[in-house]
């Protein structure tokens, strides 16, 4: 390998900024132009494949220096460059924009980045969601598309996938790509699950999640919206039509705090709230049907990526917005980019507290939140974050509108099948992602409770996998009999 | 998924029926579910109830009151041989199919296009049912189908006086429905009460079979928007515990219902359900009016 010089700063992305973004929901970060990228791909020290350990913390393993590296090798022709560099992405990821985008990279492949010792970790993200982003504005995935699907043999045998979510999608593509017949079914009107739902356009724009499950589309993966499973349709009589299942259905229910007033009016759940704003676009309300109520002062209670959504998604509807936690600025689970992008934008955090009751006024509606104080304890818990306890003081803070972000359980019409082994509220599966019922698989957040996108990307992938092998048993068996 | 409409009708003032080819949710419809509907592109999610189905042919009845921006554009802009964009379901939990014995079954308004498959189920299972429908007397519906589905159908109609809105509606509901469903107890014996309507007058009739120390069964009518647990928009306090009526309900025992809090969150969005209508019906004037 030539050596090179060391470039210790990242080239930075553009951004919006906060005065002008907080007035729309457009997306924020602007992302890197090719040369801006080919400067942030030559920083990367092209560790072996076998040793990289960024490759290790993607889960689902993308060659990140092979595809950085095309960038860097094609950089007189950014076409080419481009389409090289999404094959290699492709190999693992059918959802680079996305993932782009939304991945908590500090915590997967930049945490162990080689450049982080001598200077800034290099921008994987930004250089994938790149890659992607001019693929799809040059119609470059097109036709890496169309010199795929000629390749692809057909299996003859059929998939069923419950959800449409990250992991629904992964396992569909990878499915679809080894030759199965494979059909989604989805509850809500579009696929996408927590990418249409979830996340916001500032983050993601949904244009650009339509267009990738379009691809998905073009591989053959039929989405059947409006089906919920459990109900529609259940499991049981899904394996009488198909030769496996796939069980990504999210967790989806959310969790609310247990206290008097928890359903005055003004009071939702990060779901509801989010689904209003971002899949039914009641921001643009008139002019779509769906109506959202937000007040002048919003109490976000929680401090994961749902409570910065809701937060600045509330912010944007020009609400003056605080952040309740009960535990300390370090505890914030947040990422660290959605954090500081939530605090440009006028963001109030108020820590170590507590909601014990809602207060309302003679309408029924949300005039107050009463807190208890809490603090921190020196002993940790299993996800090694301080405990905390009350201090028997209390704080009420002014609200006309709370939003509550405190998780979310898995979707109880799925849990509920009969066979289907579920431990607190999770499906159980084996290390083939199987489930107690043969020949069904499950992966994502209907399995680990509320994760991130990426990991439910890496479980369905992981699932495909597994289904393709039982599958060529299957094949196998029948062929002998 | 696009659902073709195959036959519309106004079937009395502001009472539209769609039949629409859905088979999936023909399929699987128990009485006492719903689905819930989109019809446009830039549209929001309603749950409608299905009053028949046919499982072979794949297609089910809705009838909508025509009260907000929504149903009003369906009824306007939707023609026969057009699609509705979703139709999703069967959605909530199917009504108890029990043997109770009598039953009173009561509608209020467009309320009793829900009645309408459950009651006529009970009577199938050989229960001795009597259904209601309170309403204003241009908005009698389905009269007939229910005469040929069950014991005996009572039509408690009233005229509509000039100048009268929603609220003077609702009071005379409230009054017809309240002393008809008195006069009925008192007269006679019944080993169960169904309601499906407003909260309000829902909550006024609990009061008078309380009384009675009759069992409820009320299907509740809460703000939804996604219908398949994910939200807790739909969410009613049920014997002091938070439930979610579209996957714990839409029907719970009346006695256990926080009929206030229902009634509180039921309204919230009145201010801006009126802008969205007063919205499309600037929009219908600009186009030169309704025609």
């Amino acid at each position: 390998m030539p050596r090179r010089k060391l470039i210790k700063e990242r080239v930075p992305t553009p951004e919006r900024p906060p005065e002008e973004r907080i007035k729309d929901f457009k997306e924020v970060n602007l992302g890197y132009t090719f040369e801006l990228a080919v400067r942030e791909a030559e920083r990367c020290l092209q560790c072996p494949y076998e040793y990289a350990p960024c490759i290790k913390g993607c889960p689902v393993h993308i060659n990140i220096p092979g595809f950085i590296s095309k960038l860097v090798e094609y950089r007189n022709d950014p076409d080419k460059a481009v389409k090289e560099a999404l094959n290699v992405i492709w190999a693992c990821n059918s959802l680079p924009a996305t993932t782009g985008r939304v991945c908590p990279q500090e915590d997967q492949c930049e945490m162990n980045c080689v450049m982080g010792k001598v200077g800034d970790k290099i921008n994987i993200g930004k250089l994938e969601r790149f890659v992607a982003d001019y693929a799809r504005e040059k119609g470059i995935d097109e036709e890496l598309l169309f010199e795929i699907i000629p390749k692809i043999e057909k299996k003859g045998q059929k998939v069923a996938i419950i959800g449409a979510g990250p992991a629904g999608l992964t396992a569909a593509g990878e499915l679809a790509k080894l030759g199965y017949d494979v059909t989604i079914y989805e509850a809500l009107h579009e696929p996408g699950g927590v990418l249409m739902y979830g996340i916001p356009e500032f983050r993601l724009p949904k244009e650009i999640v339509h267009k990738e499950i379009e691809k998905l589309r073009k591989l053959g993966v039929r989405i059947l919206t409006d089906h919920v499973v459990g109900k529609t349709v259940t499991i049981e009589e899904l394996l009488q039509e198909y030769d496996a299942v796939f069980i990504g259905s999210g967790a989806g229910t959310p969790r609310l705090v247990n206290a008097p007033g928890i359903n005055l009016n003004g009071i939702y759940t990060a779901n509801e709230f989010l689904t209003r704003v971002n899949l039914m676009k009641a921001y643009l309300f008139p002019e779509y049907d769906t109506p959202v109520y937000v007040g002048k002062k919003v109490i976000v209670i929680g401090a994961g990526n749902t409570a910065m959504d809701a937060a600045r998604s509330a912010r944007r509807f020009g609400a003056e917005v605080t952040i309740a936690y009960r535990r300390g600025e370090e505890d914030v689970s947040a990422r660290e980019e959605e954090v500081e992008h939530a605090k440009e934008e006028g963001i109030k955090f108020v820590y170590f507290v507590n909601p014990v009751e809602f207060i309302g006024d003679e309408n029924g509606k949300v005039k107050a939140v009463k807190f208890e104080k809490m603090r921190p304890l020196e002993e940790r818990d299993a996800r090694g974050k301080r405990k905390i306890v009350g201090t028997g003081e209390y704080i009420t803070l002014e609200a006309d509108t709370v939003i509550i972000a405190i998780g979310k359980h898995p979707n109880r019409l799925i849990i509920n099948t009969p066979g289907l082994k579920v431990e607190r509220g999770k499906i159980v599966v084996d290390e083939n992602m199987m489930t107690s019922i043969p020949g069904v698989f499950a992966g994502g957040d209907a399995i680990r409770g509320e994760a991130t996108v990426i990991l439910a990307m890496g479980d369905g992938r992981k699932a495909a996998k597994a289904i393709h092998e039982y599958l060529t048993k299957k094949r196998q068996e029948k062929a002998n009999a | 998924m696009p659902y073709k409409i195959l036959d519309k009708k106004e079937l009395a003032m502001n009472e539209v029926m769609y039949k629409i080819h859905a088979p999936h949710v023909a399929k699987k419809v128990q009485p006492g579910q719903f689905v819930i509907v989109r019809a446009f592109p830039n549209g929001e999610r309603i749950p409608l109830t299905p009053v028949t189905w046919d499982r072979e042919e794949g297609w089910i009845t809705l009838i909508t009151f025509v009260r907000g921006k929504t149903t009003m554009r369906m009824a306007n802009e939707l023609k026969p041989g057009d699609e509705i964009l979703n139709v999703a379901g069967p959605l909530g939990n199917p009504a108890p199919m029990e043997k109770f014995g009598r039953v009173l079954a009561i509608g209020l308004i467009t309320g009793i296009v829900e009645v309408f498959p459950i009651a006529r189920a009970w009577q199938e299972i050989g229960n001795d049912v009597t259904t209601l429908h309170v309403t204003p007397n241009p908005m009698i519906i389905l009269k007939e189908d229910f005469e040929n589905a069950v014991s005996r159908h009572i039509v408690e109609g009233f005229d509509l006086q000039p100048g009268w809105g929603m609220n003077e509606i609702a009071q005379e509901l409230v009054k017809r429905a309240t002393a008809k469903v008195r006069e009925l107890l008192e007269n006679e014996h019944f080993d169960m009460v169904l309601t499906v309507g407003p909260a309000g007058a829902q909550k006024a009739i609990f009061n008078v079979v309380k009384e009675f120390g009759i069992p409820m069964h009320a299907d509740l009518h809460p703000i939804m928007v996604d219908a398949t647990g994910m939200c807790g928009a739909c969410r009613v306090t049920v014997g002091g515990e938070v439930k979610f009526a579209c996957i714990d309900g839409p029907g719970f025992d009346a006695y256990k219902v926080d009929w206030d809090e229902l009634i509180h969150r039921t309204g919230f969005y009145a201010p801006l359900e009126r802008l969205a209508l007063e919205h499309y019906l600037k929009q219908l004037q600009a186009q030169g009016g309704e025609q």
